[in-house]
């Protein structure tokens, strides 16, 4: 059986400024025959592979800017590599960020027809599955408030709902689970294991350690967009946590970490 | 589960394929809908508002073109009417595009899915406005300028798909410049001033000189302005001739625009 995702030397840079950041300085650079100069890049991910099978969860672990996210964002095919492929089979899912792809001024129902929508699901496959979506979020009547009132917790349940509900052969999330209180992670953790047992591949980016070593059945550990050490969850979650505790490792990962540009986020406020 | 034949296979030269974006098709109509419900929504009188400034524009335009500087057009409001609105609804999605990627910014680094939904659904959301408009303008002429409803009425369909072609193809680039540098929102609303001037609007096309008539109707908007004046206006047919010059304007506007759209889209996924 082919794995149904698949990451062959994938690599992807962020440069900052990306381009000439108004139309203006660019008319006068070019006017005066100055070349605007590409930037360094500002993160690389690089030589990146991955192959995920029916049935397995793949975890990906790291500090702040290690490029965790990117990595998650490009299988999602929200980024386009710089180099190398990415194969999926199927249906992709993705909760990258709280709240996103949800919009604050909609009611929760109104956001899980849009949300689906934005999940590859139909509208008649939405309808059919709203109450089980509303059941497992615990929303409750609240379901016809806009989602600005949310709690970050009922926003998170709310987004994980609707992507389990998309029955999706590939599962992405980012930090889904975080701010969950502790009975629906657990109820979390028991759908996703039963998801996978239909033969769906996960992905699973936290902090969280002990999830990690509960459902993953391979860790990848990621450094300044490089993958520093892969494998069996607890030999690799160890490894990680020894060199946050050791002096010295600490010192390098805590200076990757505050490198410039180790987040392609802040480019979205430029 | 969805099928496993869905294989997707992404490398640095992937753009999408065009069919996605019919694949979501669903969330192009909820972006439709959610557009105009936002908008009718926070106003009691809703549609009333956005039809109020237009009209005041109109009677202003008339009360100066008719008696101030005397535009040699005989029924002038009616005229006025029947390319108003064209341009209206044609400025304002020029100048959305300055906008839809940065308002979308978050929907679309949470979601794979083709950003020429955006453009298409807001372009969308005005021409929807914009048909009820021509609507409510047939009916205004036919009661008070033809007294009678013309054949030219015919083409109208044709002149609002190629209308949609040339303005979703006019904000394809707009859109992507406008992500790339900061101050292209401050730089359209004066080109988009000065093509009102050169835009047959509040004058008509015969009053532009022989000697430079061929170099104004490169102006795609003169072409398609000409076209609502002759089949509203005068109520007749246009010339096959115009026809196809606009439909030519039109058609590589969107060929154009969709390519460089295309393009540059991922660039924009990570800068907005």
């Amino acid at each position: 059986m082919r794995p149904l995702v698949e990451c062959r030397n994938v690599g992807k840079e962020f440069r900052y400024p990306p381009q000439a950041a108004s139309l203006r300085e660019w008319f006068i650079r070019t006017v005066r025959g100055q070349t605007v100069r590409r930037p360094a890049p500002a993160f690389r991910l690089s030589g990146f592979d991955l192959s995920v099978g029916r049935g397995s969860t793949v975890s990906i672990i790291g500090g702040n800017g290690s490029g965790k996210s990117t990595v998650l964002r490009l299988i999602a095919g929200i980024y386009i590599p710089s180099e190398g492929e990415i194969r999926t089979r199927g249906r992709v899912a993705a909760v990258v960020e709280l709240g996103m792809g949800l919009h604050p001024e909609l009611t929760g129902s109104e956001n899980v027809h849009l949300y689906g929508t934005i999940l590859g699901m139909s509208r008649s496959e939405t309808r059919a599955r709203f109450s089980e979506i509303v059941d497992f979020a615990e929303i409750g009547d609240f379901i016809h408030v806009p989602i600005k009132y949310y709690s970050s917790g009922m926003l998170s349940r709310l987004a994980f709902s609707i992507a389990m509900a998309s029955e999706p052969d590939i599962l992405l999330l980012d930090e889904a689970m975080a701010v969950g209180d502790q009975a629906f992670r657990e109820r979390c953790g028991e759908r996703i294991a039963e998801h996978l047992n239909g033969g769906a591949a996960a992905i699973i980016v936290s902090h969280d350690l002990d999830v990690v070593r509960r459902y993953a059945s391979e860790v990848i550990w990621l450094e300044a967009g490089r993958i520093r050490m892969r494998g069996e969850a607890n030999e690799v979650v160890d490894a990680y946590l020894a060199s946050m505790s050791g002096a010295e490792p600490a010192a390098d990962s805590e200076a990757a970490s505050s490198a410039p540009g180790q987040q392609p986020e802040y480019l979205a406020e430029a | 589960m969805a099928t496993l034949d869905d294989v997707r296979v992404i490398t640095p030269r992937s753009r999408g394929r065009m069919s996605d974006v019919w694949r979501f098709r669903d969330l192009y109509r909820s972006l439709v809908a959610r557009d105009l419900a936002v908008k009718y929504q926070s106003s009691v009188l809703g549609f009333v508002w956005t039809l109020l400034n237009p009209l005041l524009m109109l009677a202003v335009l008339t009360a100066v073109f008719t008696h101030v500087i005397r535009v040699p057009i005989e029924h002038y409001w009616a005229f006025l009417l029947s390319g108003y609105f064209v341009w209206n609804c044609a400025q304002q999605c020029l100048s959305s595009a300055t906008y839809v990627l940065h308002q979308h910014a978050s929907l679309r680094r949470s979601a794979a899915f083709p950003s020429e939904i955006l453009l298409l659904s807001a372009a969308t959301a005005k021409h929807f406005e914009f048909a009820i408009e021509i609507g409510l303008t047939l009916v205004a002429l036919a009661i008070f300028h033809h007294h009678g409803v013309p054949n030219s009425l015919l083409v109208l369909p044709a002149l609002f798909a190629l209308q949609f072609f040339l303005v979703v193809g006019l904000m394809s680039p707009i859109a992507v410049l406008s992500v790339l540098f900061r101050d292209v929102q401050h730089a359209l609303p004066l080109v988009i001033l000065a093509l009102f001037y050169v835009s047959p609007v509040f004058y008509s096309t015969d009053l532009v000189p022989e000697s430079v008539r061929g170099l104004y109707m490169l102006n795609p908007f003169a072409g398609l302005l000409s076209l609502y004046h002759a089949v509203l206006f005068e109520g007749r047919f246009p010339s096959a001739g115009l026809l196809g010059w606009v439909a030519i304007l039109a058609l590589s506007s969107y060929g154009v625009g969709y390519a460089i759209f295309r393009r540059y889209k991922s660039l924009c996924v990570e800068v907005a």
